[in-house]
């Protein structure tokens, strides 16, 4: 599990390019059992009044649904959250890409998680690809998609902010 | 099934490369508060999102947002009539997601042309999403972003089936015109069964 406190999330030790294969399962971040309760909170933080996100009975009889759905938005921004985590204090979350697939309903547990599938450098920073998603507690795969992050070199430059990507991308 | 026949038309086609104007994307400034409830719905105590003191101390210098907070805040603005109001009195059963402001909606001045897929293609599905970030947003910014039909192409399914995959760009910028990220969402339009 990865950091989930503020206090953590303020030392949190750098992972460095250095420290990381091919194949390596990053640290998972664990969240849930999601609850009606969480739906609610996002879509009244962003103004989403979908009925299918709070209205059971619209979801279920009217949609046609299991339950109320967890929103895609929601999990759009947890993935960046999670590894924008991984990459704390100096590294940098560059791309997500991810894909919609199983519905999150309350009483899902979510496992997000990242696997290294290639790392490479570039202008004396550390990237490595990555294989990510949103497991449910079921075994479903939610989110599945890819990520570039950029690590810091042991002794190397600093990743600069604001990001510049590499010159041939 | 339509074998043989192209979904993709000359009309179609030459809508690619269409873009947006350059429009605001955040009704107000970015301030404290509403920073505070996006960042607790997504569970995220980071106190680089309000601990001043700490952030001064971050590779940031200063509070920031998390990576996509700046493409969740267009809003409806005070003063319009309540568009939740207009949409249940014209549909009592309505969904309920009227009235929500999106920066690539098609049918606002300035926004993109609306793509007339034939109707031989009603189903719409979410082809997934792709996000490149830059630069977070800080207090006070006021978001930009600008739209763009960045390709259109058709693919025939096993089952002989035409689908037309669209991938929307969108530029989001501060009001400095600094880069802060890009998302490609890409829609999928294709044959009913």
């Amino acid at each position: 599990m990865p950091v989930t406190t503020a206090d953590e999330l303020r030392t949190k030790e750098q992972l460095y390019y250095d420290d990381v294969e091919v194949g390596q399962d990053l640290p998972s971040l664990e969240i849930g059992p999601m609850t009606t309760v969480h739906a609610f909170r996002w879509s009244a933080a962003i103004e989403n009044w979908h009925k299918i996100h709070y209205d059971q009975d619209f979801s279920v009889y009217h949609d046609g649904l299991p339950n109320i759905l967890i929103q895609g938005s929601w999990k759009q921004s947890i993935m960046p959250r999670y590894l924008k985590d991984l990459c704390l204090p100096n590294g940098w979350m560059w791309k997500v890409s991810f894909q919609h697939r199983a519905m999150i309903v309350p009483g899902d547990l979510i496992t997000c998680w990242a696997k290294v599938t290639d790392k490479y450098e570039k202008e004396g920073l550390g990237y490595l690809e990555l294989d990510t998603g949103m497991r449910l507690d079921s075994g479903v795969e939610s989110c599945p998609g890819r990520a570039i992050i950029v690590l810091p070199i042991r002794g190397g430059r600093e990743v600069p902010y604001p990001f510049v990507p590499p010159s041939e991308d | 099934m339509s074998c043989g026949k192209s979904f993709l038309t000359d009309e179609i086609k030459a809508l690619i490369g269409a873009k947006s104007e350059r429009r605001q994307a955040s009704l107000f400034e970015i301030e404290k508060e509403g920073l505070r409830r996006f960042t607790q719905a997504i569970m995220d105590p980071d106190p680089r999102y309000w601990d001043e003191e700490f952030a001064k101390s971050t590779k940031f210098g200063e509070i920031v947002t998390p990576p996509i907070y700046c493409t969740y805040l267009n809003r409806t603005a005070p003063g319009t009539t309540d568009p939740i109001s207009l949409a249940f009195d014209a549909d009592p059963l309505s969904d309920g997601i009227r009235g929500v402001r999106d920066a690539s909606r098609s049918d606002d001045e300035g926004g993109l042309p609306n793509i007339p897929y034939p109707p031989e293609l009603p189903a719409t599905l979410n082809g997934g999403n792709e996000i490149e970030v830059f630069k977070y947003p800080t207090l006070g910014d006021v978001i930009y972003a600008q739209s763009e039909i960045a390709n259109v192409h058709e693919r025939v399914g096993r089952a002989g089936r035409h689908m037309l995959i669209t991938t929307t760009e969108t530029r989001y910028t501060n009001q400095d015109g600094d880069l802060l990220c890009i998302t490609r969402a890409t829609g999928l339009r294709r044959e009913g069964s």
